[in-house]
């Protein structure tokens, strides 16, 4: 059953291919990759990432996911010129992210072990760094509705569906939703551990890929009634019209191999926008370039959707941003939706027999209306994003 | 000099079955109850993908082993016997 | 939305007997500083798939398997079946232990299955797979206001219909380092009681640990204990009885008094558990016993030098309506209403 018209009425991000919307087209369209070594913190391990370059922390001392974060956000209001307005209407923070909730800070702890004692510093910024909350803080939002979501790496996607919810349950008129997180040691470490981590930037669904690579970044989403929106005199052009989510259950590492858990996830967020799979245009896929992710998504793309679907992974651009990921890719579709076109899907060379389809290999015109973005999380969750165009 | 390596094999196979109980928190099994030809994964221990790479950890940690490649890693980590063989050979380098 | 089910791990033990118990036996010194005990997290049937959980995940994976068993509700309904979980901190314990391995090995010596319990959402994952539940997941933090969020969520979902059951609950725990900080940044009381209704400016807390489940729906058929009718932040009609979760743990309680003193009755059940960010899960368990038992919990501790009218002793009442309170460090009036179905 369709739901009530839910415009996206602005966009914001921050990654590693680009600090604005202009620069991110470039990269795609460049096929501009920006990975190199870790640069924000000392390590043994050679790994390749996506660091946002030439972007230091907040002064005050804040996290720097908050850092990223705020700046998206700013750029999301302002594109959905809301920016003296905000405290007009009801409005929601639904975020979503990893590091950022969690108390990891190496040097506190180090200091904690060494002397039973430990300044309060990093604890303090901790304190300060619930996501939504602080988001809330920075930009004089007044709401009970602010929630960070902690879902690993489909939390951005998730913040957004949960700010859907809102939406349509009438507690808001207008959400600030999407993910970030920067890229931090912790990750860094456990994701090279499990062996996932390629040493080379890596290439979903490609038939060599040998890994993914972590980047950092945030994506924001505004979410607005149309009612709303229309009474601001603005002519929205980009709609959310589903979201659906289901667990594996399955392990907590690997994902189910027969993919129903996204099977499921997807035909809900179809049935929600009241579409069939031959109406997407494109699938913004998860695409970590793992071997599991990308075996078990790819095939389940091509069950859903044939054979023809298009699709890609950003992740080639951006790396695997975590908590952030769910919200740029949100906002990579609803770009590539307006302007027509998916750029080719960076780091794909040769399709992989077992996958059966493969990722668009040359910047594509689009003319459909619809597409679809997709988060399978450590854990086992997996969701999916409709998004549409006028 | 078979003697002696046989000797070394148990010992490194009761350590290893030490290790697995308690670093893979196995219950309802005590290390002496794993068999020597005891398969790790699937039927056997019924271990997982997340335990294979934790064994990759333990070898490095307590026998000082790296396994820089999991398709490698399939056929050392097959059963306690094929670990065992495994660190003997690469500890004696 | 009704409560059909519930569950409980705390610091006195697993099960909603126990939990009465211990509102019955009133305020124990706790052991340990409200620690869940070892031996509360085994269970070779709920915990099948928990090997290597660890205590958080533990915690949450046998509560939310008790409130699905209580709730009677068919396994058959499991791929309609979310989890929503609600945590302040996540499981802090293991991510330090992870901070150990880096600190002890390097970056390139961790341990990969510490790695993945240190994720906010390891938890929910092992509800889902100890129950085998093919529904929606989430987790959310907020602090304080992490369990009335969930709550919120969980109400949304059911009305989208993108589930007819959720398993909603908190969980969080203590530990030394977590217990350090407490320390250094809040009271920590040195008798070991948490004192509720001293609503002072600066309150004492105990730090504590444990998780609160409960299986939520809209299916009237499962009107088991109480129905959760209301989120506001502004209470609207006068309840019998008003929980405060005036644990020490948010700031200055002062706030609380306004409520307070013109509740018909006051009450608070943090002593019973220990101060949590999230103890309105808790104080929501007490609550729904309450309605369905028809009948009042004294409050632990009862110090009370702002003379509040608080519940005597243990006694039959005609219990309608119950609200649990909670302030936030922000200063949010956090509202939680149950009803008599």
């Amino acid at each position: 059953m369709p739901v009530a018209n839910i415009a996206i009425s602005g966009l914001g991000l921050i990654s590693a291919c680009g600090k604005n919307i202009a620069e991110t087209l470039c990269a795609f369209t460049d096929e501009k990759r920006n990975a190199g070594k870790v640069s924000l913190f000392k390590t043994e391990l050679d790994y390749p990432v996506f660091e946002v370059k030439d972007f230091s922390s907040l002064s005050c001392g804040l996290m720097r996911t908050l850092g990223l974060t705020f700046y998206a956000v700013r750029a999301a209001i302002k594109d959905a010129d809301l920016e003296n307005d905000l405290n007009d209407f009801r409005i929601g923070v639904c975020l979503g992210t990893t590091v950022s909730s969690q108390l990891n800070d190496t040097d506190f702890y180090s200091e904690y072990r060494r002397k039973g004692s430990a300044s309060m510093n990093s604890v303090d910024r901790f304190l300060k760094s619930n996501l939504a909350q602080a988001v809330a803080e920075e930009f004089k939002v007044r709401t009970n509705f602010c929630t960070t979501i902690v879902n690993a790496c489909s939390s951005g996607t998730d913040a957004i569906g949960v700010g859907l919810s809102w939406l349509r349950n009438g507690y808001c008129d207008i959400v600030i939703a999407g993910g970030g997180d920067e890229l931090n040691r912790v990750p860094f470490d456990g994701f090279g551990s499990l062996g996932v981590v390629s040493k080379s930037v890596c290439a979903p669904f490609d038939r060599n890929r040998s890994g993914l690579n972590l980047g950092e970044g945030a994506g924001i989403i505004i979410l607005e009634k149309e009612e709303i929106n229309r009474k601001r005199n603005k002519k929205p052009d980009l709609f959310l019209n589903g979201y659906g989510l289901a667990s594996d259950a399955y392990h907590l590492t690997a994902p189910r191999p027969d993919g129903s858990g996204l099977e499921k996830a997807l035909f809900f967020a179809l049935g929600e926008a009241g579409l069939s799979p031959k109406d997407i245009a494109f699938v913004n896929a998860h695409g970590t370039a793992t071997h599991d992710n990308d075996l078990v998504e790819g095939k389940v793309l091509s069950r859903v959707f044939g054979k023809e679907i298009k699709f890609l992974s950003t992740k080639g651009f951006t790396g695997h941003t975590l908590g952030a990921a769910g919200g740029l890719e949100a906002v990579f579709t609803a770009l590539n939706l307006r302007q027509g076109w998916i750029p080719k899907s960076p780091g794909f060379l040769s399709l992989d027999e077992d996958i059966g389809i493969a990722p668009v290999a040359e910047k594509t015109l689009i003319k459909g209306k619809f597409a679809v973005s997709t988060s399978l999380a450590f854990g086992g969750n997996n969701s999916a994003l409709v998004i549409s165009r006028n | 000099m078979a003697v002696n390596k046989e000797e070394e094999l148990k010992l490194i196979r009761s350590k290893l079955k030490e290790l697995l109980v308690s670093h893979l928190s196995l219950e309802d099994i005590k290390p002496q109850e794993i068999k020597d030809d005891e398969i790790l994964f699937g039927e056997g221990l019924g271990l997982d993908s997340l335990d294979a790479v934790e064994i990759v950890v333990l070898l490095q940690r307590n026998f000082g082993l790296e396994v820089k490649d999991m398709n490698q890693g399939r056929k050392i980590f097959y059963s306690v016997d094929t670990l065992a063989n495994y660190i003997y050979d690469n500890q004696k380098k | 939305m009704h409560i059909a089910g519930m569950g409980v791990v705390f610091n006195r033990g697993r099960g909603l007997d126990v939990l009465e118990k211990a509102l019955e036996d009133g305020w124990v010194m706790p052991d340990s500083g409200y620690r869940v005990l070892p031996t509360t997290l085994t269970d070779k049937v709920a915990l099948k798939e928990a090997r290597r959980a660890d205590n958080l995940s533990k915690m949450a994976s046998l509560a939310a398997y008790d409130a699905f068993i209580d709730s009677g509700i068919s396994n058959s309904v499991k791929d309609n079946l979310g989890i929503i979980l609600a945590t302040a901190f996540g499981p802090h314990v293991t991510t330090f232990r992870f901070l150990d391995d880096i600190l002890n090995f390097g970056d390139a010596g961790v341990s990969p299955t510490l790695f993945s319990h240190s994720v906010h959402n390891a938890a929910v994952s092992y509800i889902a797979l100890n129950l085998g539940s093919r529904g929606p997941t989430l987790t959310m933090t907020e602090f304080a206001a992490s369990f009335h969020q969930a709550l919120i969520l969980a109400e949304s979902w059911l009305t989208e219909k993108r589930c007819e059951y959720i398993l909603v609950g908190c969980a969080d725990q203590t530990g030394e380092v977590m217990q350090y900080i407490v320390s250094q940044k809040l009271k920590v009381a040195a008798d070991g009681k948490i004192k509720p209704f001293n609503l002072a400016s600066d309150p004492e807390c105990v730090p504590g640990e444990g998780s609160a489940f409960f299986l939520v729906t809209n299916n009237k058929q499962y009107h088991k204990y109480a129905k959760i009718s209301g989120l506001d932040v502004v209470s609207k009609e006068d309840p019998e009885l008003l929980i405060l979760d005036s644990d020490g743990m948010t700031g200055d309680e002062r706030r609380y008094l306004k409520q307070a003193g013109k509740a018909r009755l006051v009450s608070s059940y943090a002593p019973i558990f220990g101060s949590f960010l999230t103890l309105s899960g808790f104080s929501c368990l007490v609550a729904a016993l309450s309605i369905k038992r028809q009948k009042l919990f004294a409050p632990p501790v009862c110090v009370n030098p702002h003379n509040l009218n608080l519940c005597k002793g243990t006694e039959s009442e005609k219990v309608n309506r119950i609200n649990c309170l909670r302030y936030d460090c922000n200063n949010r009036e956090l509202l939680i209403r149950l009803e008599v179905n």
